[in-house]
């Protein structure tokens, strides 16, 4: 009798796990939206659009969840806007490999498609100020330190714009 | 009652474990995707569908086919997917919703990790790239769907536009009066069969596929006024399949419907918005302006510090819908697209912008704001969904957008040889820079400055080329800025009065066009403005003023520099002014003459060896 009590209560806490456990990941989207920027046509001009991101899990960390936003603010600004956008965009196939933050600084490891950058100094500044914008909209984030496949590096290949110390907005 | 709670037990142990990630069990499967067979090799069965490891590669030789990407790292929660259209597909660990574009949509089971690998939905992520895994017999086949047709209207008439998983291989089969059928090769729809468009020059739009699962055919039937006349194809970047009508559209039609499969396009912005009112009150020391807008817009703001304390809200993309005014708050058409209001506070107050569904109020507390306070932020404001993002960052302590001259803050540079100019032709050696047909910007650039050097000797000045021939600069570059590093080198060891590095711009398709000079250091300004002055009067280029950017050569030269692009090498009417030896001459003209009103004559020869 008392073993049948407590295998009833065994059941029912295991019910109640998987029920809180499944609304607590199916709660309805919280509508949480981030701003990014594209840079027009004429290589100078920032429009900011806005972008719902998937909400954040109890689970993550201040760090995961600040990780995890750099990454889609970042993926983001090198994909663009909308094909039909008269936007400036990264080479095609460029993306994000990762992003992380360390203190106000969030490091975006781009794909080595950047370095096929065939444009002026206003293809390649206005592909990096929409990326520094975006980045910087994002709460506690001033700078954007750029790698491209893991790398450091000064320039890209017959480039011109500096990579090797944080971009800010004031740099552009 | 023993056995009964066994029992409940069991079946509820048992349901437990069903709501866990599956085990590996098969060992990977095959799909055939243009042809091909692909082996998927971590893929697992899961409750309701399949699973596939984020790094599996038969996933990336898919998605590589595909022209789409994937990231994510351990430690991360979310995985995105781009595709080329772009649309950026969101997947995160734990979460059965995902984001495909703006679209929200629900997976039958959520994203996990297994022996540290993320796996995602298959089926789901397959869809919302615009693929379809269809059933050939014993094969299972990723088929391209043909995903979207937009429907725009223009003042010119009407284009079709249609966009798909893979590029689109596009035959118009026939043309008579009123109907036009357009074959998709290797692709299946995914629209509905049959659309009616409201009024206008396209009445009705007909989807089905043809052919084999491996081999389909999307088949599009047009029905169109007859007086529309023969459609245009064309691409607009070379993925999509455009269809151009001549003949007027209805309202009902510049309105640009779309005919979309589910999860897909993102809209564009079109509507014109207006500024309606401004309203300013004033209680207990704060002062508020009420700004109204009739729609949806992107805003930003700056303010100047003390003792300027100025204030101002920039609305994009929109037009003034009542008069202009002075006082008490100015509101303008700044520019074609936007509208400025702006205010001059007593003092360096607090300023809080804050938008909502009908417009934006900016409040200027009684208090005095901190020094590290936001002075600038930007936003959306008017949205139907009041998507309010108040961001604000920290301005830089130079907003040269609207202020543009910035303080001087380092101490003055003082040259060692006050009469050495040093000019920089842009690349050279190895790298050519950008080359359109038989024009390389590494020539283009040379010529440019001995044409510039010639002046300047003329008129005095001590000039030092980082290279007269075609060659790099770095004896041994160890790494891309090494050769830029090498070329300020020039500069800095002998002490210039100047830099001046001359470039071609380009860009990847061919509308920019125009002259700019761009600088970096606050004492870079004052000479590119120079130099932007006299290139805006006397060389026959569109001016695009003066940039300010990062530019390594600018930022590691000790003295006064600056870089001018001349021309676009990407435009054709660009490159017809830089392939004219006079018109290189006249920039040549320009840029000494630039130089001479910033620094003087030049200066008398001081001694032997000089």
């Amino acid at each position: 009798m008392k073993a049948s009590r407590v295998l009833l209560l065994v059941a029912i806490l295991i019910i109640a796990g998987i029920l809180g456990w499944h609304f607590s990941r199916h709660s309805p989207s919280s509508g949480e939206t981030i701003t990014v920027y594209y840079t027009k046509d004429d290589g100078t001009s920032e429009v900011p659009w806005t972008v719902s991101v998937r909400p954040r899990s109890p689970k993550d960390t201040d760090a995961q969840r600040a990780n995890d936003v750099a990454l889609y603010s970042a993926t983001q600004a090198v994909a663009g806007p909308s094909s039909d956008v008269h936007a400036i965009r990264f080479p095609a196939g460029t993306h994000v490999l990762s992003a992380n933050v360390t203190g106000s600084t969030a490091t975006v490891d781009l794909s080595g498609e950047v370095k096929n950058t065939a444009s002026g100094v206003g293809g390649e500044s206005a592909e990096f100020k929409a990326l520094t914008w975006s980045l910087t909209a994002l709460p506690g984030i001033d700078s954007v330190a750029v790698r491209v496949e893991g790398q450091r590096v000064k320039t890209l290949p017959g480039g011109h714009l500096e990579l090797d110390e944080p971009l800010r907005r004031s740099d552009f | 009652m023993n056995r009964y709670a066994a029992r409940i037990f069991s079946a509820l142990a048992l349901g437990a474990f069903a709501l866990l990630p599956l085990a590996a069990r098969a060992a990977g499967t095959d799909f055939v995707f243009a042809g091909r067979h692909i082996h998927f090799e971590r893929f697992v069965d899961q409750q309701g569908g399949r699973a596939v490891a984020v790094d599996d590669s038969g996933l990336r030789a898919f998605l590589g086919q595909a022209a789409a990407t994937i990231a994510w790292q351990p430690g991360q929660r979310y995985i995105l997917v781009t595709t080329a259209q772009p649309l950026i597909v969101n997947f995160a660990l734990g979460d059965r919703q995902y984001d495909a574009g703006p679209v929200t949509e629900t997976a039958p089971f959520a994203p996990f990790l297994l022996d540290g690998r993320a796996y995602v939905p298959f089926d789901e992520l397959v869809h919302a790239i615009g693929f379809s895994v269809k059933s050939d017999g014993a094969q299972q086949v990723l088929q391209p769907q043909l995903t979207a047709l937009d429907v725009q209207g223009s003042d010119t008439g009407v284009k079709i536009v249609a966009h798909g998983g893979m590029p689109l291989d596009a035959k118009v089969t026939s043309a008579g009066a009123g109907k036009t059928v357009v074959t998709f090769a290797d692709t299946a729809s995914a629209l509905p069969p049959s659309r009616t468009v409201d009024g206008g020059t396209v009445r009705r739009i007909d989807a089905r596929t043809e052919g084999t699962v491996q081999h389909p055919r999307a088949v599009i039937t047009i029905y169109s006024n007859a007086s529309a006349g023969r459609p245009q194809p064309g691409t607009d970047d070379q993925r999509d399949f455009t269809l151009a009508f001549g003949g007027q559209q209805t309202d009902a039609q510049q309105q640009q419907q779309q005919i979309n499969a589910p999860a897909q396009q993102a809209g564009g912005q079109t509507q014109q918005i207006h500024v309606t009112s401004v309203q300013t009150g004033s209680e207990s020391g704060s002062t508020t302006v009420r700004i109204a807008i009739d729609g949806p817009a992107s805003y930003e703001w700056h303010r100047l510090r003390a003792p300027d304390n100025r204030v101002w809200v920039d609305i994009h993309n929109a037009r003034l819908g009542m008069a202009p005014q002075d006082a008490p708050v100015r509101v303008h058409q700044q520019s074609p697209d936007t509208v400025r209001v702006a205010l001059t506070l007593p003092d360096f107050q607090t300023v809080d912008v804050e938008p909502d569904q009908s417009g934006i109020t900016l409040t200027a507390g009684p208090q005095l704001a901190d020094e590290g306070m936001p002075r600038s932020g930007s936003g959306t404001a008017g949205t139907p969904s009041a998507a309010a993002i108040a961001q604000t960052t920290p301005a830089p302590d130079d907003t040269w957008k609207f202020s543009p001259k910035p303080t001087p803050s380092a101490p003055a540079y003082i040259a060692a040889n006050p009469r050495l100019i040093v000019i920089d032709p842009g690349h050279g050696g190895s790298d050519p820079g950008s080359i359109r047909g038989q024009y390389v910007e590494k020539n283009l650039t040379l010529d440019m400055a001995k044409r510039l050097r010639d002046i300047l000797v003329k008129r005095g000045w001590q000039v030092m080329m980082t290279h007269d021939d075609d060659r790099d600069v770095a004896a041994h570059a160890e790494s891309d800025g090494d050769e830029l590093q090498a070329r300020d080198d020039v500069a800095n060891t002998n002490g210039a009065r100047l830099f001046v590095s001359i470039h071609v711009n380009s860009f990847i398709n061919s509308g920019p066009h125009g002259a700019t000079v761009y600088f970096y250091k606050p004492e870079d300004y004052s000479l590119a403005q120079a130099l932007n002055h006299r290139i805006a009067a006397h060389v026959a280029v569109k001016s695009d003023g003066i940039v300010k950017d990062k530019l390594y050569v600018l930022h590691h030269a000790d003295c006064p520099a600056a870089l001018v692009e001349t021309a676009f090498i990407s435009n054709p009417d660009d490159r017809a002014l830089l392939a004219s030896a006079q018109w290189r001459q006249s920039m040549a003209q320009a840029i000494a003459d630039g130089l001479g009103d910033y620094a003087g004559p030049a200066p008398a020869q001081s001694g032997p060896g000089q």
